[in-house]
């Protein structure tokens, strides 16, 4: 007995600097690594405030029944009400409708009584939830962009304009450390099977609200989220919401769609430079198409789609100036 | 040679049958069976659309097709015909529905007659398959969702908005074109009437 105590430390210790080399090599760098701890840790405190838990009653609006569900306060989340319907309910719905005009992401705990509306892409007015999916899939394309350059290549993300799905595509603007990246076909699709990737891995979107002085920290290597985090946070009360996606983590107003599998066929169609930053890098603008899964589009109407996609988004760009602060809100 | 071509003498059914059998147990045997797929066939003919188990609703589609067409084929004069509506057919009124309304609806139709789909089991509940049949145009709302209709859904805005932006680049190349004509065509005129004044 007393010579396994002695041999399972040794163990233990080997074992636990196995896994930290892991994960290092899995995040591909300590910065992403270090952001996911703080918003693990961050995610646990909040959790942990919660403290004694109260019942709170959720009208539950829809069908197969209106119910009265009794949950938990701060703690249950519309998942869980879907949880308490059907699996339908938990596989097909991809926002919530708090109290008849408050889009809920499916994640976010409910903090009082309140009615709600299980959404999904075929409700009679899906404006909202198209909406919320055109955002995901900027975020999700940030997601994508991180995983697929290497780090000699010098990616960092700056931002996305706010979604407008009459546009025809979705936006990401990246920095890059290249003044003539002209994207070829192969790197496209390359990008595309990235997204594709990401929605097979079925991520939840996590979503926490922080203050300012922990984004900062978060985002204390990203030059360009520091020097938009004041405005940010400036608008929202001191307050920033951070979602997560796997291990990616983004500044965004929100809401955004239950998970990644909602992504169905994605094509990333262009990347137009805007204008140089600095002496070595310069602004990209990445965007794409995309249909939710379970939407059947025949190929040539698609290929439309695609065709529109490549033309220059005419949303605000990242370098130019700021005419009110309006526009900020219109960043995440 | 002197075979009789078969789709001659019995109308070719529109629709894929399953070659093996399908497993339909009756406790009074045979007979029980045919009473029950007799009570099937009536009751599609009579609401149009039912949901029963799978096996069942595929054995009944075939007679169900088979009544229709012969009707369609032989109409109500033909002996063999009403004998086959008669047997079919357990509540005797219906045999002028499908006369005087099937046959009318189906008669220049070149698809199946009817429409499955499979349908969800109840959980926990009887182990089997369920399906919906259902007779072509008849009056309730469809089975499938229609994603062409709701101008809002995400593809119908995606391609309303890229048919708007194809209009607006051929209605601006149309513009210069106008354009460039308008200017050209001064040009030409003024040379004529020097040559007038001269």
């Amino acid at each position: 007995m007393s010579a396994v105590r002695q041999i399972t430390p040794a163990l233990w210790n080997s074992f636990t600097k196995w896994q930290k080399l892991s994960n290092l090599r899995y995040f591909s760098n300590s910065v992403i690594e270090r952001r996911n701890e703080l918003f693990t840790e961050e995610q646990k405190r909040q959790r942990e405030r919660v403290g004694r838990i109260e019942k709170i009653e959720v009208r539950y609006l829809g069908l197969p029944q209106d119910v009265t569900l009794v949950m938990n306060r701060d703690i249950s989340t519309p998942y869980n009400c879907a949880q308490h319907l059907s699996e339908g309910h938990c596989k097909r719905s991809v926002l919530a409708l708090v109290d008849g005009n408050v889009a809920w992401d499916m994640h976010r705990p409910l903090p009082d009584n309140c009615t709600l509306q299980l959404l999904n892409f075929t409700v009679a007015d899906p404006h909202v939830v198209n909406k919320a999916f055109w955002r995901s899939c900027s975020f999700m394309l940030g997601a994508a962009l991180q995983n697929a350059f290497k780090e000699e290549a010098n990616l960092q993300l700056h931002s996305f304009p706010g979604p407008n799905i009459k546009s025809g595509s979705f936006v990401h603007d990246v920095v890059l450390g290249s003044k003539t990246w002209e994207p070829s076909k192969p790197e496209l699709r390359a990008l595309s099977a990235e997204m594709i990737k990401l929605a097979a891995k079925d991520h939840k979107f996590e979503r926490l609200e922080i203050n300012n002085e922990l984004a900062l920290e978060m985002f204390k290597d990203s030059h360009y989220k520091r020097e938009q985090l004041p405005s940010i946070s400036s608008q929202n009360q001191g307050c920033v919401v951070v979602y997560r996606l796997g291990t990616h983590i983004d500044i965004s107003r929100g809401p955004m769609i239950a998970s990644s599998r909602f992504l169905g066929k994605c094509t990333i169609a262009a990347a137009h430079k805007l204008a140089d930053e600095g002496d070595k890098d310069a602004i990209y603008r990445v965007q794409g198409v995309a249909l939710p899964s379970g939407f059947v589009l025949n190929h040539v109407a698609y290929g439309t789609l695609e065709e529109r996609a490549r033309k220059l988004n005419p949303a605000r760009q990242p370098n130019e100036p700021f005419e009110e602060l309006s526009h900020i809100s219109q960043m995440a | 040679m002197n075979q009789a071509e078969v789709t001659k003498l019995m109308s070719q059914l529109r629709f894929a049958v399953r070659p093996n059998k399908r497993n339909l147990k009756n406790p009074d045997g045979p007979e029980g069976r045919l009473m029950k797929l007799r009570k099937t066939v009536t009751a599609l003919v009579k609401h149009e659309r039912i949901e029963l188990f799978y096996q069942r609703a595929d054995e009944a589609r075939g007679y169900a097709e088979l009544l229709i067409s012969d009707a369609i084929r032989h109409g109500d004069r033909h002996k063999a015909t009403m004998e086959l509506a008669d047997f079919w057919l357990l509540e005797k009124q219906l045999v002028h529905k499908l006369f005087k309304v099937l046959v009318p609806r189906f008669e220049n139709s070149n698809v199946s007659f009817t429409r499955m789909y499979k349908a969800p089991r109840d959980y926990p509940g009887i182990y089997y398959d369920k399906a919906v049949l259902e007779l072509r145009g008849n009056p309730y709302p469809s089975l499938l969702p229609d994603f062409s209709q709701n101008r809002n859904y995400i593809h119908n805005i995606l391609l309303d908005e890229a048919r708007k932006d194809y209009r607006r680049e051929k209605l601006a190349e149309m513009a210069t074109k106008l354009a460039s004509e308008t200017t050209e065509t001064p040009k030409a005129a003024e040379p004529k009437a020097e040559t007038k004044s001269d």
